[in-house]
């Protein structure tokens, strides 16, 4: 995880560097998590490039491992409830309308990875179209040794339909909105509260890039062309030197 | 022998040869894992229920580890009544309805021939006898899975493959090596009725031989009719033009077949010259079978220019009678005991879906052509190379499982310096 006040703080000693402007921790914390997302969306991205070029054995350079190394913190299980009146398995709680969360988790899901059936067995996901394709094909029928699944509406159909429960599933879960918590001191002063704060998800190694990205939108606060473009230069650079 | 210690037998000599596996009680827990190759189904915990006869297993419990006695509501109220649940592999979870006492000892045993060791020795089935030997096979769902694992990948000959696709060709890889490849032989003992024709089994693809079992168990083989007799496929009632005639809703009508009703009286001692004194006094030439094709007095079926030699046997013939789905066996067959040999193509229960380690090789060969060479813009040297390799592979399976043992050979070799005198 990456420190939001060591990125916070150097966020704004760069700013302060010729009296260029200030962002407040409002600022900072929407800023904070767009820079958040647009690092943590690019990673699948940059995994499928990396999947197509060819990759070294080395410990600490190989750009697949390290990139799965990064999105580990964000990858979970759960298991979904059966809901056996529409006999389909239940991935969402919205308990919180505009929030709905992975049920028995608090984590927002980004992305479903795989249904294991029994902790072992593979679910194959379909398309509505293809199921009915293997239903016609008494050699593709799903079994409970080989079950099948549909993922439609935020619901999990699983056949054979005698799957009633042991159904797990793995996950990518969406960072969490990252906030600078604060109070304030008697001259009206923030002061970083660690309680009250939500830390960056992403791996220490990106603490860099998250800088950079938010100085650029920093730069377009504080309407200052020379910072997003100073910024923005830093950001093409790395990407080029990682992604090449 | 050790016990199983990461290697591919997970079940100790006890599971495997017994049948059997026990906890010794501690008081703390009502659930026990057992790790028999085989899943644990559990039709109902009470005798007295008609699912009871679905178990596959029985549950016993002691107090000295020395008497068992089964967990019934009766014998063990604090134990019953028990669930089972499956958890990986073919682990089974037992759960207790309260926890094993302290010492007290816990088997399940799988139903076996003589019943096993424990209670009342009364746990008859043969669970255990359809592990045995199943170190030699695979199942389907393991062929996938080391499929998948081993073929299929970044950077690997399948970059990727759909779960479905894979389990599709694995299937037809199995039914084609069922046919000419896979030891799949299945048999059934079954008695000729007065109708002279059995059901075809279930799992019936082709047969291989059926013969008939003669008082000292010695079969003997039973011939196809071949040109002899037929069972028609269709049999039209006709007018008196010859032309077939229809029902109310425009579909022929049938009758029964008189072919088949002749064959079934025939006296098959006409047709293989097994004649006893009786045919033999009554001379052929006149009130025989070959009446009018003027033979001699003693001549049977076909015999102006000798008798044929496929025909001069009394074991029986049998054909096919693919209306009916059965088979049909000559007059003489009735009331015998026959033993029918027929191939299934290895898909119809899911204990048949057992691939010969023998043969593994060879199917991952099969899966890996059968997908690559149905996609699209795959360079046609590789198809070329994998089919090579497939068919090398199968025959090197045919071969192993052919079961040829060199000091096999050489006894029967050996009757080569016997002296055949005619």
């Amino acid at each position: 995880m990456v420190n939001v006040n060591t990125v916070y703080q150097t966020v704004l000693l760069i700013l302060n560097q010729q009296q260029r402007g200030y962002m407040t921790p409002d600022e900072f914390n929407k800023a904070a998590i767009q820079a958040q997302l647009t690092i943590f969306e690019g990673y699948a991205s940059d995994l499928n490039q990396q999947y197509r070029l060819s990759q070294n054995d080395t410990e600490y350079s190989n750009r697949i491992k390290n990139i799965e190394q990064k999105l580990q913190f964000f990858q979970r299980s759960a298991t979904p409830t059966y809901d056996a009146v529409n006999g389909v398995f239940t991935l969402l709680d919205f308990a919180t309308p505009d929030a709905p969360v992975v049920v028995g988790t608090t984590d927002v899901l980004y992305r479903l990875g795989s249904v294991f059936y029994k902790d072992q067995d593979l679910g194959e996901y379909v398309q509505p179209n293809e199921l009915r394709q293997l239903l016609l094909s008494p050699l593709t029928q799903p079994t409970v040794t080989f079950p099948i699944y549909t993922y439609e509406n935020n619901v999990l159909k699983v056949r054979p339909s005698s799957i009633t429960s042991d159904i797990t599933i793995s996950y990518l879960a969406k960072p969490r909105d990252v906030i600078w918590g604060f109070t304030t001191n008697a001259q009206g002063a923030y002061l970083y509260s660690e309680g009250s704060s939500i830390q960056f998800d992403l791996d220490v190694t990106e603490q860099d890039e998250l800088i950079l990205r938010i100085l650029a939108y920093a730069g377009v606060i504080i309407q200052d062309p020379t910072i997003i473009q100073a910024a923005s230069q830093a950001v093409a650079t790395q990407d080029a030197n990682e992604k090449q | 022998m050790p016990t199983p210690n990461g290697g591919l037998i997970i079940e100790t000599n006890e599971q495997y040869y017994a049948g059997a596996q026990g906890f010794v009680g501690d008081n703390t827990t009502d659930k026990y894992t057992f790790t028999f190759n085989t899943k644990l189904n559990l039709g109902s915990p009470d005798p007295t229920n008609v699912n009871y006869a679905l178990n596959n297993f029985k549950l016993y419990a002691s107090s000295d580890g020395i008497t068992y006695t089964e967990v019934t509501a009766a014998n063990w109220p604090a134990l019953y009544p028990y669930t089972v649940n499956a958890i990986d592999n073919n682990n089974s979870v037992v759960d207790l309805a309260g926890n094993l006492p302290a010492n007290h000892v816990l088997v399940c045993q799988l139903k076996t021939i003589d019943g096993g060791n424990f209670g009342s020795g009364d746990a008859y089935g043969t669970t255990v006898e359809q592990n045995y030997g199943s170190y030699g096979y695979l199942t389907l769902k393991d062929i996938v899975n080391n499929f998948i694992v081993g073929f299929v990948g970044q950077d690997k000959l399948i970059p990727r493959a759909n779960r479905s696709d894979i389990i599709f060709h694995a299937k037809r890889g199995l039914q084609e090596f069922s046919y000419d490849t896979l030891k799949s032989i299945k048999s059934q003992e079954l008695n000729i009725p007065p109708s002279l024709s059995v059901v075809l089994p279930q799992d019936y693809v082709n047969y291989v031989r059926i013969s008939r079992i003669d008082e000292l168990g010695v079969q003997r083989i039973i011939y196809p009719s071949n040109n002899l007799t037929n069972s028609p496929y269709e049999i039209p009632l006709q007018d008196n033009l010859g032309v077939p005639t229809q029902d109310n809703f425009g579909d022929n009508v049938e009758g029964t077949s008189i072919t088949e009703d002749r064959w079934s009286k025939a006296n098959t001692n006409l047709l293989n010259q097994n004649f006893n004194i009786q045919l033999y006094n009554e001379g052929m030439d006149w009130a025989g079978y070959n009446w009018g094709y003027g033979g001699y007095w003693y001549w049977g079926w076909g015999e102006q220019y000798g008798m044929s030699p496929q025909y001069a046997q009394y074991n029986g013939w049998f054909n096919m009678n693919e209306r009916e789905g059965k088979v049909s066996f000559s007059s003489n067959l009735v009331n015998q005991l026959i033993i029918l040999e027929y191939i299934s193509d290895g898909l119809a229960y899911d204990l048949d879906s057992r691939i010969p380690k023998m043969a593994e090789d060879a199917l991952y060969s099969y899966i890996s052509y059968a997908i690559l060479s149905t996609r699209i813009n795959q360079p046609e040297y590789i198809i070329q190379r994998l089919r090579r390799e497939k068919s090398a592979k199968l025959r090197n399976a045919k071969i192993r499982l052919s079961n040829v043992k060199l000091d096999e050979i050489v006894q029967v070799m050996r009757g080569k310096a016997k002296w055949i005198k005619r």
